[in-house]
């Protein structure tokens, strides 16, 4: 993209949101806040079975009941449904097996919950139970049942990809070190509730949709199959919504239920899941174990990687294939590593299925990597900073699986990093009990290759000007509270050369705006910014085009700042605005609609082998970061002190949006590293509250200091990357490595909680005793371990 | 199910008189979003886990998912909706925005009205007592980062 | 909305009424703050026709401070309790108990009598009733089984109340009234150590007042829980400790989280007549992961709660022995 003429007026200005005012004034209108009077209470029912053949399901008092206007099962859905089209498994309502317990097995719109609760009860159920398996390794044993008659050793995908020579690299490696890492599942913890409201108008049949999701579109094309309805009989409208981290990047099933019970019901049926339901609904990170090997030379140079990952992704599709993917491909792109290896198997598991979230499949491998790089740069003798700049990438390059890397401002990450944390002078110097760490790590700007192909630009976004003046950016990103609506108007204004609030955002609404793929992967920046600029660019060129009479000049020689069109060069009064808007529409034969799109070329989308468009984006974002931790030893607890971060974004359009993101993002990898994890009792959900599911609180999240890096990215919109996911992973390894400084134990199990950290202390002593007495007896062989 | 037998409980919600007909077995939560329309007080959990749910009750901050309608006869409730006066952000409101202590913007209301609850007490709090003053509202957007800074700038700024 | 069972609610202003209600209503329930009790009626844990709420009668609602100790209301909050002068400056350990609870919200309306009768709690326990039922319910509550000790008689559900062991280290009394009036016990007597039935209160009793003696020994509160605020706690310690020179003259030492009550440590009189030491601390670890017995009621591993209930007590203990003890590593 070339730099825009005029100075820089809107981006890269600290921008409050321009939704903001709504969010802190209670007026801002989410799923649940919508008005629903008329609206029928719809619940769902679970299957409280971990896998079982269904026999029947028996509604007849439920549907029986006073006050139940619609009862419906697997019966009244037989299409599956799930975002990737080559994995489709999963069905609304179960049809046949149920094979996680949370499962929806059938669900109920009555005139009030009482009633509502009642239909529940009075359904019957009539199963026969099957083995179930709560862990990959069961799962994956060899007399176990199939989940899915298709997938033989419940094997989702098994992954297999060699770059470069690796067996050549670990054999002119100075130090080879092998270990295995353990990261618990995760889930998003998003602060709304899952929600869907529904009108159906059966006189019509058309259906409208308000839902708290990250993808309108696909929950539009979903629906559409599930209900068998041509798309242009459907609505979907993403009203506010609180919050997402990928757990809502998928059409999830109590959207398509909802749609089923308001077509069935003829009417409007409410459906709010309470917290343990959206628990159940997931799509977290996934439960993954990481063997890892690296070489490295005596200069701190890598020379090979194997890694071998097991994701035990629960019960069905949804995103895994892409998700094992990612943890391959994504061990690219970050270091110069000459050869790598990567084998991973996605496993079927009767758990609630995961999914994508914040750092989708890279955060559990960039753990591992960066804590085995840490160690071996202490068994080595090199500052863990000294080993990352040996292993620097130069842009622009391709990487070994067919990576594009255009920008790349690591280096500059970690010279902040490492000023500003003092790491000079205090690594290794706290004294007992408190450390410092360090890890990179990096992410895409969006998948470069959608998921879904139509032939159509990854991003749309129409202008209007009408007879107000006032432009209408419409635009189906959807603003999860990320602020991606505020980053498209200040894009729109920059290059139109207006104030801010002379544009106002429609968003998300499939009757009126264009379509988008979604808020996932940290496409919309990249994408939706992209295909801004290239309307506000359409818009200009007829405004200026209406500007050049009056001005006597040519178009190429008028610009437009602070809405005054002149003569480049001249300083006259010019002429305003609101003048040229008046004649451009005139011009143009009343209101004007510009549409300016985006596709990422086909040489950005990735390797040509099987699964390497996974991983591909038009750029990277980098961040380094530094954690200092305090280690309790008595109690086992972990205090974060303080985190230095910096991320190279490329450009950041609105500062203020980028800061919050990358904080966001940091923390939220504090709570993967400290405390967050899911929990399962023969596959019921232990975790299934704020309490249970230990989001961490104020009180134990530390100050985040900050360094933007602008790399100017030269496809990115002004330069821009992404800024909300790239941070993330780095925070895990960062800590391990700081509680490794502070008191000399390497972990290798997520997430840090006291009791582990006890128990592993606890393991020191006895091995530490053991080698002593070991070691006073005399020796057979040489001198004890080392 | 039998039904509950309501009553008219009278109290004072965002500075004016209300007398709503309520059952004793009604949250203050359902009272203010379903019967008054007041959805600016958000649900976030199933019972006391986020503070999501914050009001001041007689002026100070507690959760409506814990409370009953019945408890407040006779009391003074405030939501998140009556903090602006005349349609202006209160000091609190405005900071949260200009300062982006909201993001996704669920928690923001309880976490305002925490905040508001706060500064009425103290009204120049450290950072400890900030934090301590928030300790029961789960933010999962901003790290809480941005939080501690907007209510330090309200609390800095002129009322 | 919240689907909660067709109670109502009886607001009594005097004891011999709250009694009475009590005595009309055989599934009425007492409440205060319902910062416990309505988490739990809203996951269908009890089904009562009434609520008696006890907030408005006036003997249980005040702080006092005098000659004779101090007297707390049980319907006092606890952030009310945390605040008060007489508590901060005199009993900081009760102060410190106080303020460990919950988040300020739940301190608001949280009371004293609601946390000292506060229901136990397990995995296994607090969930929704669709969770219990899928389990198959447990022996606390509609079920015949405890999953968390499947092949025994008893309920292993551990009380998670923060004040008691703050109060039981200063020889805390308590007031119950009930139909026969108003009678005083030491507060280690309400408890049982029985995860479904663990606090002793006949139908239609109640808490009124606790009352700690004046002139308290010198005493503290630590609590373990995975984050800084909100968690119960999965070992608390109240530890109080009296010197004479450098000798230990007195010691008491209260734990919570541990087991179905809370309960004062037995034993400690063999720890008397000498200075803390790193030896004197190994011997009160060593009492306290005797005497404790923490189950998989939470998620954090049992053997955690034995090590970290040892551990802060000879933190306490350290910290109010003398200075030349601090920094002992468990």
């Amino acid at each position: 993209m070339t730099v825009m003429r005029n100075a820089r007026e809107v981006v890269g200005q600290p921008t409050p949101l321009i939704d903001g005012i709504e969010k802190v004034t209670g007026q801002a209108k989410y799923t649940a806040d919508l008005p629903s009077s008329g609206a029928l209470v719809g619940r769902i029912l679970r299957s409280p079975f971990s896998h079982a053949r269904i026999l029947a399901i028996d509604t007849s008092a439920a549907r029986a009941l006073p006050g139940v206007r619609a009862v419906v099962t697997g019966d009244d859905c037989a299409f599956t449904y799930g975002v990737l089209p080559i994995a489709m498994n999963e069905y609304p309502l179960a049809r046949e097996v149920v094979r996680y317990r949370g499962e929806p097995l059938a669900a109920v719109a009555a005139v009030d919950e009482a009633t509502a609760a009642e239909a529940m009860r009075l359904i019957r159920l009539e199963v026969e139970e099957l083995p179930a398996y709560y862990t990959a390794e069961a799962a994956r044993a060899p007399d176990a049942v199939l989940l899915h008659a298709n997938k033989p050793g419940n094997i989702e995908r098994a992954v297999h990809h060699r770059f470069g020579d690796v067996e050549a690299g670990f054999a002119a490696a100075d130090l080879v070190r092998e270990q295995v890492y353990h990261c618990a599942e995760i889930a998003h913890g998003q602060m709304e509730l899952n929600g869907a409201l529904v009108e159906y108008d059966t006189a019509r049949d058309q259906l409208t949709i308000w839902s708290t999701t990250q993808v309108p579109y696909y929950v539009h094309l979903m629906l559409s199959r599930c209900l068998a309805m041509d798309m242009s009989r459907i609505r979907v409208v993403k009203p506010f919504v609180g919050g997402g981290f990928g757990a809502r990047v998928e059409t999830l099933n109590f959207e398509i239920i909802t749609a089923l019970l308001a077509r069935a019901a003829g009417g409007k049926v409410r459906l709010l899941l309470s917290r343990e339901e959206t628990f159940l609904t997931h799509r977290g990170r996934p439960d993954t174990e990481v063997r890892l090997k690296l070489g490295m030379t005596r200069a701190g140079r890598l020379t090979a990687c194997a890694c071998e990952v097991v994701q035990r992704g629960g019960a069905y599709a949804g995103y895994g294939i892409v998700t094992i993917l990612y943890a391959g491909s994504l061990l690219h792109g970050l270091y110069d590593i000459p050869a790598i290896a990567y084998d991973g198997w996605r496993v079927y598991a009767n758990l609630p299925p995961c999914g994508a979230m914040r750092g989708h499949g890279s955060v559990d491998v960039r753990f591992a990597f960066e804590a085995l790089l840490d160690s071996m740069a202490e068994e080595a003798g090199l500052d863990p900073f000294t080993v990352r700049r040996q292993n620097l990438l130069s842009a622009p390059t391709e990487t070994q699986n067919g990576l594009r890397v255009e920008s790349y401002g690591l280096g500059e990450c970690l010279d902040w990093a490492e000023r500003a944390s003092g790491w000079a002078t205090r690594h290794g110097r706290l004294g007992p009990g408190r450390g410092l760490g360090m890890a990179c790590s990096h992410y895409v700007s969006g998948a470069a290759k959608p998921i879904h192909w139509t032939g159509e630009p990854h991003a749309v976004v129409h202008l209007r000007l009408d007879f107000d003046g006032g432009i209408t950016l419409l635009t189906g990103a959807a603003d999860i509270g990320q602020g991606s609506s505020t980053v498209m108007a200040q894009a729109a204004a920059e290059v139109l050369g207006i104030r801010l609030d002379r544009v106002r955002v429609v968003a998300a609404d499939s009757m009126l705006t264009p379509k988008d793929n979604g808020s996932y992967s940290s496409r919309v920046t990249f994408m939706v910014g992209n295909a801004t600029i290239d309307a506000a660019r359409a818009l200009r060129a007829q405004l200026l085009a209406a500007a050049a009479e009056p001005l006597g000049a040519p178009i190429e020689a008028i610009e437009c700042e602070h809405e005054t069109f002149r003569r480049i060069g001249d300083d006259g009064p010019g002429l305003p605005f609101a003048e040229v808007a008046r004649a451009a529409l005139a011009r143009e034969g009343g209101a004007i609609t510009a549409k300016g799109s985006f596709t990422c070329p086909v040489e950005f989308q990735g390797g040509k082998h099987k699964g390497g468009a996974v991983g591909s984006t038009m750029g990277f974002s980098y961040a380094a970061q530094v954690v200092e931790a305090a280690v309790d030893i008595d109690t086992g607890m972990v205090t974060v002190e303080q985190v230095w971060v910096a991320q190279d974004c490329g450009f950041a359009i609105n500062p203020l949006a980028v800061e919050g993101q990358i904080q966001g993002a940091v923390w939220m990898g504090m709570g993967q590293a400290i405390g967050e994890e899911t929990r399962y009792e023969r596959g019921l959900a232990l975790h299934g509250s704020l309490l249970d599911y230990r989001v961490p609180t104020i009180v134990e999240s530390p100050p985040i200091a900050l360094h933007i890096v602008e790399s100017i990215d030269p496809n990115g919109p002004f330069g821009a990357k992404e800024a909300s996911e790239g941070a993330l992973a780095g925070f895990l390894p960062a800590l391990v490595n700081a509680i490794a400084d502070a008191i000399g134990l390497r972990l290798d199990t997520l997430p840090v909680t006291p009791d582990r950290l006890l128990e592993a202390l606890a393991v020191r002593r006895r091995e530490q005793r053991l080698a002593r007495e070991l070691a006073r007896e005399p020796a057979h062989e040489q001198q004890g371990a080392a | 199910m039998t039904q509950a037998a309501k009553q008219v409980r009278s109290f004072r919600l965002n500075g004016r008189a209300h007398d709503v007909l309520v059952a004793d077995n009604v949250l203050l939560l359902d009272t203010l979003r379903e019967a008054l329309g007041l959805t600016g007080t958000k649900r976030g959990c199933d019972g006391g886990e986020c503070g999501a749910c914050t009001v001041l009750i007689d002026g100070t901050p507690r959760l409506a998912c814990l409370t009953r309608t019945q408890e407040c006869d006779g009391h003074s409730v405030e939501t998140i909706e009556g903090l602006a006066e005349n349609g202006r952000m209160s000091r609190l409101q405005r900071a949260f925005h200009e300062r982006l202590g909201t993001q996704c913007g669920y928690c923001t209301p309880g976490m305002v009205m925490t905040a508001e609850g706060l500064l009425r007490r103290n009204p120049d709090p450290t950072e400890a007592e900030i934090r301590a003053a928030l300790a029961g509202n789960i933010c999962r957007c901003t790290g809480y980062v941005k939080i501690i800074e907007a209510v330090e700038d309200a609390a800095r700024g002129a009322p | 909305m919240e689907l909660l069972p067709p109670f109502h609610v009886a607001t009594p202003a005097t004891i011999a009424a709250a009694v009475a209600a009590r005595q009309r209503q055989a599934t009425g329930r007492f409440i205060a703050g319902g910062t416990d009790l309505m988490v739990n009626l809203r996951h269908g844990l009890g089904d009562p026709a009434a609520l008696i709420d006890l907030r408005g009668i006036p003997e249980l609602q005040h702080v006092t401070a005098g000659p004779d100790g101090l007297v707390i209301g049980a319907a006092v909050t606890l952030a009310e309790l945390a605040e008060h002068p007489a508590v901060t400056s005199r009993y900081p350990a009760i102060a410190a108990a106080a303020t460990a609870v919950g988040a300020p919200a739940h301190r608001a309306a949280g009371t004293v009598g609601g946390n000292l009768c506060l229901d136990t709690r397990c995995i296994f326990y607090n969930r929704s009733a669709w969770w219990r039922e899928a389990n198959g319910f447990c022996l606390k509550y509609k079920g015949d089984t405890c999953h968390v000790a499947p092949t025994g008689k008893r309920c292993h559900a551990a009380f998670s109340g923060d004040l008691a062991p703050a109060l039981l280290v200063h020889a805390a009394e308590i007031d119950i009234a009930g139909p026969d009036g108003v009678r005083r016990q030491p507060l280690a007597a309400l408890y049982a150590e029985d995860g479904a039935a663990h606090v002793r209160l006949a139908a239609g009793e109640f808490l009124v007042r606790v009352v700690v003696p004046a002139d308290p020994w010198p005493a503290a509160y630590a609590k373990a829980r995975a984050r800084g605020a909100i968690d119960f706690p999965l070992a608390g310690v109240a530890v109080a400790l009296r010197r004479r020179g450098s000798d230990v003259d007195g010691l008491r030492v209260a734990l919570t989280g541990t087991n179905a009550r809370p309960f004062l440590l037995e034993g400690t009189d063999g720890l008397l007549g000498t200075p803390v030491s790193p030896a004197w601390l190994d011997r009160l670890g060593r009492l306290v992961q005797k005497q404790v017995s923490p189950m998989r009621t939470t998620l954090l591993a049992a053997q955690y709660r034995r090590r970290v209930a040892a551990a802060l007590a000879q933190r306490l203990a350290a910290t109010l022995g003398g200075a030349d003890a601090v920094g002992h590593a468990a």
